[in-house]
């Protein structure tokens, strides 16, 4: 190569990489089925938008929070409503304006409560929740058959802790337990279930670890990747997980239906969390950019039955009472658990993907996988509980 | 003239200034605040500092970062000295070995992380194929903390053995000949040549060698933080990872702060014992 | 011995070629058990595709550029500071070189968080001045380059200063082209320093179209699921740059990580 050509390969390089975006800045954490679902919507809508895909998980957020407190944030992210304490405190988030929101039809009325409170913070709107994605039972329908634990084609109602056993004992379980988030999910289910109040409870945490260890004794312990795999060839008559998996059980042709999580206990509760959209802080905010990216807001959530397609329910009531959702088979059936969520406890250190659910989840899944007692286990939890609480909440 | 002298460092100078003594001097003041990602601090005395030296977390990444550097220290030198005595025997496919050897050095940490990664999949990565061939079990390289320790030794290794290989290729290259010939008439066998002359001389270069690799190994972030993937792999976690977390995941810019600091004294005294010890050698000689 | 430098050759060479391999596999056959290193359909398909996709281009871009500012920039500090210290005495000079020696200790991941914090309070995060200005400040080069100064015999100068020279003069038109090998020697070293740097780029722009193209990679996901055969092409394209600059400057480059 010669130094001319040189050169010009280098002035194209700079130009490559000077030539910024165009649309609207807009994060997103979506892979796979979810994330080319998000493409299809953002190629559907008339606002143009710039979409990004980071690393799902901790290395998002951490990089949405050094955008924020950097000042040149995207235009748009998805946030997990979970993080929401952790973020919009701190000013990693501006608020919508209500009046702005309102006029494109995101209105309170229009979203679950349970959610839409979730979203607020001292007063003002912080997020517009797209889903709520709860933890779900699937089956499947010929093992399940089998085992007679079916009832005209679907799941009989399962109901209290040794009925869930004799279940799982009957058919098999796939779960996800090593070095995950899931125990915690389930965890927590299990507490709100008998209403356990604030962090922590002794007694009903006890009692939901108690049965978090029987559960573990009926299923291998395995990560995720592996309990998906097993429930996907056949070799489990249950995998407890998020609704999130839909897709990959349908491309495998398995035979299964999905169930909401069973009640347990006393009341009807199931961990879930729920993606939203948030505006990330800016320091020099642009009003006519604001109301473009409330607009696209707007239109992305009117494509929310191409988002449901993935598993996730609607938060936005029009889409999750219309017709067609209702016909979404099996997404309807366990819509009802949209009234029944439960997210993290509104702390700044719990939330998807968080040190809470990090630090819970290697504990609880080491009593699911049998090598820490119930009892043992909670001294833990507290410990971890105790460490977070104490750790000073940063200014 | 004696101002001139002046404003040819000045550029430098400034640029010095703002980008290593003011941030020492921010770090110092966060430590001793509860400064958040955001910026809003109150003062908290000395309560970073106290913390620090409670957490337990903080004593685990010193230890990772211990473990790793003295499993990945010998074994980088090892490897980058019998590189270099393979490599500078007068062959014609010589070029070859100092492509093979040092090409790994020249990438970057993503990509020697991407294509370890690929390489340490289950099933499907060529590790793990290759073992299953042999008749021997799938290893799990990156699902248990100590597997994942090795794993990232190996690929630590892989990646920067190419550094000591070269400074020993340069050290090799100024023993005179004539020290071998005059053995060779003395009738040295070559691992009489190498034990007697090759090693001795390179004495300088071993400690050199393990000098940069100690300090550089306890600095290790890259390659462990990329390698763990998304939830981090807790038995693992280096301490500039912590120092890392600390500051942009938590968001506690104060705390972090107070870690780097305790974390610069710690090389700080690493580095001035081993400036003792080889002045003091120094002058015995 | 031949046997065992060849062995390990292959051994060293063998996670390249296997990376490879898999860029040049059509998608379906990457994650195919048992392996095979050879499969129907092998094509450059991949790396099209990663060119196609531009985003790769991008990064590469903006570490050429990050790359050439940071070392054109450090040539030019180091050169005159270490000029400056090497042949003149003025006020502050000891101070300047104890603030140097101590600076030699100061490892740059020991900075990455108060470094943020200023650089926001700056308002330069997620610009390019945030990848590059504290990129540029490498006190153990002046260092390098004052001890070769340092050993350029005065007389030459003096003869310089006599014909009515100025500092500056006889700065850029006698001391610098006597210092190419050294000069050379510091660039080569900071290109590839500052083109294989993770973690301060890491830390500095969180927007994806300025990242530098090792953060990049490892940051931005494709949003149509994991494309085993492209992401291993996207490393590659990026990866061999600098190995083919290797064998073009072998010598040079053999100077400068000795130095």
């Amino acid at each position: 190569m010669d130094r001319r050509t040189f050169l010009l390969a280098g002035a194209a390089l700079a130009t490559a990489a000077c030539s910024g975006p165009s649309g609207l800045g807009y994060w997103n954490l979506f892979s796979g089925g979810d994330g080319s679902r998000m493409m299809d919507m953002v190629g559907a809508i008339d606002t143009r938008l710039d979409a990004v895909t980071l690393a799902w998980g901790t290395p998002y957020y951490t990089k949405l929070a050094m955008a924020a407190a950097g000042g040149r944030a995207p235009d748009l992210a998805i946030l997990h409503l979970s993080r929401l304490p952790g973020f919009a405190p701190l000013g990693l988030l501006d608020p919508f304006d209500n009046d702005l929101l309102a006029a494109h039809g995101l209105t309170p009325d229009r979203f679950p409560p349970a959610v839409w409170n979730r979203a607020r913070h001292d007063g003002r709107t912080y997020a517009v929740p797209l889903d709520t994605h709860p933890l779900v039972l699937f089956y499947n329908t010929e093992l399940c058959a089998r085992a007679g634990l079916l009832e005209n084609g679907r799941l009989k109602p399962i109901r209290g802790p040794e009925q869930l056993l004799a279940a799982f004992d009957k058919a098999g379980l796939a779960l996800a337990a090593a070095r995950d988030v899931n125990p915690w999910r389930l965890f927590w289910t299990l507490y709100r279930q008998q209403n356990g109040q604030g962090l922590l409870d002794d007694a009903k945490a006890l009692t939901a670890l108690r049965l978090l260890a029987k559960i573990g004794a009926t299923t291998r312990f395995t990560d995720n990747n592996a309990a998906v795999a097993l429930f996907g060839s056949g070799q489990a008559g249950f995998f407890w997980n998020g609704e999130w998996e839909l897709p990959t059980f349908q491309t495998q042709h398995t035979p299964f239906d999905v169930a909401p999580f069973p009640q347990v206990y006393d009341r009807p509760a199931v961990h879930a969390d729920s993606h939203s959209f948030v505006l990330p802080h800016q320091r020099s905010r642009d009003p006519q950019r604001t109301a473009e990216t409330v607009a696209a807001v707007a239109e992305l959530i009117g494509q929310s039955l191409t988002w449901a397609r993935g598993g996730h329910i609607p938060a936005y009531q029009p889409v999750a009472t219309s017709q067609e959702y209702l016909k979404l088979a099996p997404q309807a059936d366990y819509r009802s658990a949209a009234a029944e969520v439960e997210l993290d406890p509104p702390e700044w250190f719990a939330g998807a993907a968080s040190d809470l659910q990090s630090a819970a989840g290697a504990t609880i899944g080491a009593v699911l996988g049998g090598t820490t007692s119930p009892d043992g286990a909670l001294d833990e939890l507290k410990a971890t509980l105790v460490r977070l609480q104490n750790t000073p909440r940063p200014a | 003239m004696k101002r001139s002298g002046f404003w040819f460092v000045a550029p430098f100078l400034v640029l010095y200034v703002a980008f290593l003594v003011v941030p020492m001097a921010i770090g110092l003041g966060a430590s001793v605040t509860d400064e958040g990602i955001t910026g809003h601090a109150a003062f908290v005395g000395a309560a970073n500092y106290g913390e620090l030296f409670q957490d337990p977390v903080v004593w685990s990444s010193l230890w990772h970062t211990l473990i790793f550097t003295v499993t990945s220290t010998p074994v980088i030198v090892l490897v980058g000295l019998v590189m270099a005595l393979l490599a500078d025997r007068a062959v014609p496919e010589r070029w070859l070995y100092r492509l093979a050897f040092f090409a790994p050095y020249l990438l970057p940490v993503s990509v020697v992380v991407l294509i370890w990664n690929w390489l340490y999949q289950p099933g499907f990565g060529l590790i793990n194929d290759l073992l299953t061939r042999l008749g021997l079990g799938e290893v799990g390289w990156l699902s248990t903390d100590g597997m994942a320790m090795t794993s990232i030794v190996i690929t630590t290794v892989w990646w920067t053995a190419g550094f000591g290989f070269l400074l020993y290729l340069a050290a090799l290259q100024e023993i005179p000949h004539q020290l071998y010939e005059a053995s060779a008439l003395d009738g040295a066998t070559p691992f009489q040549q190498l034990r007697r002359i090759t090693l001795p001389l390179l004495s300088r270069t071993h400690q050199l060698v393990i000098v940069l690799q100690i300090l550089a190994s306890l600095k290790v972030f890259d390659q462990v933080y990329l390698l763990s993937g998304q939830g981090g792999i807790p038995g693992v976690r280096s301490i500039v990872q912590y120092i890392y977390e600390s500051g942009f995941t938590r968001f506690r810019v104060g705390y972090a702060s107070a870690i780097s600091y305790v974390f610069f004294a710690l090389i700080a005294v690493i580095a001035l014992v081993h400036f003792r010890l080889t002045a003091a050698r120094g002058s015995k000689r | 011995m031949r046997v065992v430098a060849a062995v390990l050759a292959v051994i060293w060479l063998a996670p390249l070629a296997w990376a490879l391999d898999t860029a040049l596999k059509p998608e379906s056959e990457t994650t195919r058990i048992p392996v095979s290193w050879f499969v129907s359909g092998m094509s450059l398909d991949a790396f099209g595709r990663v060119f196609a996709d531009g985003q790769v281009l991008a990064w590469l871009g903006n570490s050429l550029l990050v790359g050439v500012a940071v070392t054109v920039l450090t040539v030019a500090v180091t050169s005159l500071a270490a000029y400056g210290l090497s042949r003149t005495r003025f006020r502050g000079r000891s101070l300047v070189l104890a603030l140097l020696v101590a600076g030699i200790m100061v490892p740059p991941q020991v900075l990455i968080v108060p470094l943020f914090a200023e650089i926001v309070g700056l308002g330069l995060a997620d610009t390019y001045w945030a990848l590059v200005l504290p990129q540029v400040v490498l006190p153990a080069m002046v260092y390098v380059l004052k001890r070769f100064f340092d050993g350029v015999p005065r007389e030459l100068e003096e003869a310089a200063v006599i014909d009515g020279a100025g500092r500056l003069r006889v700065y850029w038109s006698l001391m610098l082209p006597l210092a190419r090998p050294a000069l050379a020697a510091v660039a080569i070293f900071t290109f590839v320093t500052t083109w294989n740097n993770f973690l301060w780029p890491f830390v500095a722009v969180s927007d994806p179209h300025l990242m530098t193209f090792p953060v990049g990679l490892t940051t931005v996901q494709s949003s149509y699921g994991v494309r085993y055969a492209q992401v291993l092409a996207a490393a590659l394209l990026g990866g061999l740059p600098l190995v083919a600059l290797f064998l073009a400057f072998q010598r040079q480059l053999v100077t400068a990580i000795k130095g």
